[in-house]
């Protein structure tokens, strides 16, 4: 294992005009106190307030508050290779998959590289013509799929309620929970977690604890749980939990632990104690429930 | 007054109708001066005669319109694939047509290397193999102790021995899509797809983004070149960068450099009119040997991964269809802008679907911006029939045919991708030129090898690997042929008056042959050896 910590990778997934790079303006806005690089397809839709950035060169912006935005090239691949080494080494990667491209196929690298952490994918949800799209007789298979892929799913463009029918549609096609990008007061809590980017040592920071629409909870203890224990815990939890990480001592050396929406990812780690966060909507979930889920590791 | 030299061959076959056949050909000034008998070039002064060709015979240098410079530094691996190839220094690597010669070959090449150095190899394709799937257990023979990759020559599949898999932490417990594992849980060294290859690729050092385009490999390349016989070449789907443009631009300057390089860029991840703009941009560096201004759009996938995007009735074996790399909505759009802005369009479409919407796409933006001389290229467009080649014609797009696909890969299309009927009009030249539509043939190098009298063969003889003739009807004469990898290509690329056939005028590109192409059987028309080149009069033998 690296001496760095892993980097997270978050993807966004979604069709043309769906709204990701809204989305990403409004988390390289937010104060999430991570330093986050995002890569897009198209820099030229990347609209950010000219206020907030410190230098442009080339391909590359640089954000007063730390963040980057850059293009990824034709070699997405190699671009997430870029990015690791870079020093420093950002504290979370953000990528913007093109239009029809499959998220799932681009996250799967997080899983499978031993220096990344799955971050999850994140599926922009037209409100307006997604239904339109995903009967289209060239693209619609394509559309659904990316759906099915999500680990959480934003609508945009509700115009403050979601369609039933929309929901139903999207509900039969996924698991992952369903979110009205205009109900999130902040993005960065479900994008990255809004956790400190160095593990959980200091607990949950910034908006996931400070703001009242979400529910953050963390636990330190020294529970030790076989692989097969932890994963039939962790496929229990409670629906309302959309993010949860950290590690968890084991018999054989700690894991690694990240679960995003119905994705759970579990890797080997260095660890002394058992340090877990997990987030949700405050409408949804509260502390207790999950701290009375989490009672059962111990027992 | 500069130098007058007048070469005399076997034969010249110019492809110019003025003067089918010559046996003296002037070059003054790296353009041809004169075609005919001894005399022809007298009454410009005196000449020099030169008999390098005498036993040869000449035809215009071969036009290779869709290939890639990664031809040349894919070489930097070891070849492990199925057929006899030959580097660009003439080496012949047999083909393994076994498990048990792409061990014993691997581990004879490793045992030349350093020890520290991973063995990477290109070209293995497990679809001509009959036996057990490779596993990391074959490569594990071939060293336990440096790391062993295969790199599958469809570009989405690797294996990889026990070492790599230590390297990148693959085991019983990982649970990624695309690390295979075996009958025991634990990985069997396959990979699939970019996401499960890409930490092996990252450790390695297997980065191909600006390669292609430093000097070495832009020399590399050119020797794959000269042994085919071709004296301008593309570039087919390229990442420019500020240095590659530099470089490529100061070696194929060189006099001795013996292609004209046809770069495209990359029509994707960028607004159409940033991607026009660049076009424009590196269109300004262009020279006698270098072109620029051209771009590449990637719309579907391939049929034998059953990702091209096939109209009805789809798979024969009852796969969903393929998928898009580009949506609909944005080919239109860039076909749009590229045809609003001048830039033409090399259009990958495998699937007819694709060709189809692609098509549709043209004629939409022609309506708009009307460009006579557009010239705009499907690519591939391997399911094209009657119907879309008219279509092709009424609206001036061109043709490249995928047309190697027959010989290695007809077999499996007739019994496995899209069935008989629809694989015995595939790559159909017949049909294409009965259409009316401008056409070349191509290898797509290094997917195929870079060959344009074997690419020719295919299209003249339709053989595919287990000998049956595939599609009858879709052959075509072996003028037509020759006329599809000189002029024909040449027309695509723009370059027809220039290059593609012997004629006063045009520059002095021949490829120089051992055996006349029109004199022979023409199931040998892919034997015809290739003695070397000359680019703008400058000669290159091998
Ligand atoms: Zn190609």
């Amino acid at each position: 294992m690296s001496a760095l910590p892993r980097l997270p990778l978050t993807v966004i997934g979604g069709y043309l005009g769906a709204g990701k790079t809204t989305l990403l303006n409004r988390l390289l806005s937010e104060p999430h106190g991570q330093k986050i690089m995002v890569m897009v397809n198209d820099f030229g839709a990347i609209n950010i307030d000219a206020a907030l950035i410190e230098r442009a060169d080339g391909d590359t912006l640089s954000l007063t508050n730390g963040c980057v935005c850059c293009t990824m090239g034709n070699d997405l691949f190699m671009a997430l290779g870029d990015a690791l080494d870079r020093r420093p080494r950002p504290d979370h990667l953000v990528i913007e998959a093109s239009g029809i491209a499959d998220p799932a196929k681009i996250a799967m690298a997080a899983r499978a590289e031993p220096d990344m952490a799955y971050g999850g994918i994140a599926v922009v949800v037209d409100g307006e013509n997604w239904p339109k799209l995903a009967d289209d007789p060239l693209i619609g298979a394509q559309m659904r799929g990316q759906v099915q892929v999500a680990d959480v799913l934003l609508v945009s463009k509700t115009g403050g309620a979601l369609a039933p029918n929309l929901a139903v549609r999207l509900a039969a096609l996924s698991r992952a929970p369903l979110l009205d990008l205009a109900d999130l007061p902040q993005v960065a809590p479900v994008l990255l977690g809004g956790m400190a980017p160095d593990g959980v040592q200091g607990g949950l920071q910034g908006v996931a604890a400070d703001h009242p629409a979400y529910v953050g909870w963390a636990h330190e203890g020294a529970e030790r749980l076989e692989r097969p224990a932890l994963e039939a815990l962790l496929a229990a939890r409670p629906a309302g939990i959309y993010r949860l990480k950290g590690h968890v001592l084991s018999p054989d050396g700690a894991l690694e632990v990240h679960v995003v929406g119905p994705t759970i990812d579990i890797k080997p780690a260095q660890s002394d104690s058992t340090r877990v966060v997990a987030i949700g909507l405050a409408s949804q979930i509260d502390r207790e429930t999950i701290a009375a889920w989490w009672a059962n590791a111990a027992a | 007054m500069a130098q007058i030299t007048v070469y005399n061959a076997q034969k010249i076959i110019t492809m110019d109708a003025n003067r089918p056949m010559a046996t003296h050909v002037a070059v003054r000034d790296g353009r041809i001066l004169a075609v005919g008998g001894a005399d022809c070039a007298d009454q410009w002064g005196p000449v020099t005669h030169d008999s390098t060709f005498a036993d040869a015979v000449l035809m215009p240098g071969f036009v290779e319109g869709h290939c890639h410079m990664m031809s040349g530094f894919i070489w930097d691996y070891a070849y492990a694939g199925y057929h006899d190839r030959i580097d660009p220094d003439g080496k012949l690597w047999r083909g393994k047509t076994d498990i048990e010669t792409v061990i014993a070959d691997m581990r004879a090449y490793a045992s030349t290397m350093p020890d520290d150095q991973p063995l990477l190899t290109w070209g293995f394709d497990p679809i001509f193999l009959q036996s057990e799937r490779l596993n990391r257990h074959h490569l594990d023979q071939i060293s336990d102790t440096r790391p062993v990759a295969f790199l599958f020559s469809s570009g989405h599949l690797m294996c990889v021995n026990s070492v790599v898999l230590r390297m990148v932490g693959y085991d019983g417990a990982t649970n990624v899509e695309g690390v295979m594992k075996g009958a025991d849980g634990t990985p069997n060294g396959e990979l699939q797809e970019m996401a499960a290859m890409f930490p092996v690729m990252r450790r390695l050092g297997m980065d191909y983004r600006t390669k292609a385009h430093q000097e070495k490999y832009i020399h590399q390349f050119a020797k794959v070149c000269v042994r085919a016989g071709v004296t301008t070449a593309t570039d087919l789907f390229a990442t420019i960068t500020d240095q590659g443009l530099a470089e490529l631009k100061r070696v194929t300057a060189q006099p001795d450099y013996p292609v004209r390089i046809v770069p495209t860029i990359a029509a994707m991840n960028a607004a159409p009119e940033e991607i026009a703009a660049q076009a424009h941009a590196v269109a300004a560096h262009s020279h006698d040997k270098l072109r620029l201004g051209a771009v590449k759009l990637m719309t579907d996938g391939s049929i034998q991964g059953w990702s091209a995007r096939v109209r009805a009735p789809g798979y024969v074996g009852g796969q969903p269809n393929g998928l898009w790399n580009t949506p609909p909505e944005t080919i239109f759009a860039l076909c749009e802008v590229m045809q609003r802005e001048r830039v033409q369009m090399h259009a990958h479409t495998n699937g007819d679907e694709a060709s189809d919407v692609t098509l549709n796409a043209i004629e939409a933006a022609a309506r708009k911006h009307p460009w006579p001389g557009a010239r705009h290229v499907l690519q591939h467009a391997q399911m094209m029939e009657g119907g879309l080649f008219r279509r092709a014609a009424e609206l001036g797009v061109c043709v490249n045919l995928f047309v190697n696909h027959i010989w290695y890969f007809g077999d499996q299309h007739a019994a496995l991708t899209i069935g008989e009927d629809r694989a015995a009009r595939m790559d159909g030249c017949r049909s294409a030129l009965d259409a009316g539509v401008a056409m070349a043939i191509h290898s797509d190098a290094p997917v195929t090898p870079m060959g344009p009298l074997f690419t020719a063969s295919c299209a003249v003889n339709r053989k595919t690997m287990s000998g049956r003739v595939l599609g009858p009807a879709q052959r075509i004469t072996v003028d037509e042929a020759l006329r599809a990898i000189t002029l024909g290509a040449a027309y695509t690329l723009k370059m027809d008056a220039e290059v593609g056939s012997i004629e006063t005028g045009k520059r002095a590109d021949f490829a120089v042959l051992g055996q006349d192409p029109t004199a022979i059987d023409p199931a040998h028309l892919a034997d015809v050896p290739v003695l070397g080149t000359v680019t703008g009069g400058h000669v290159t033998l091998l």
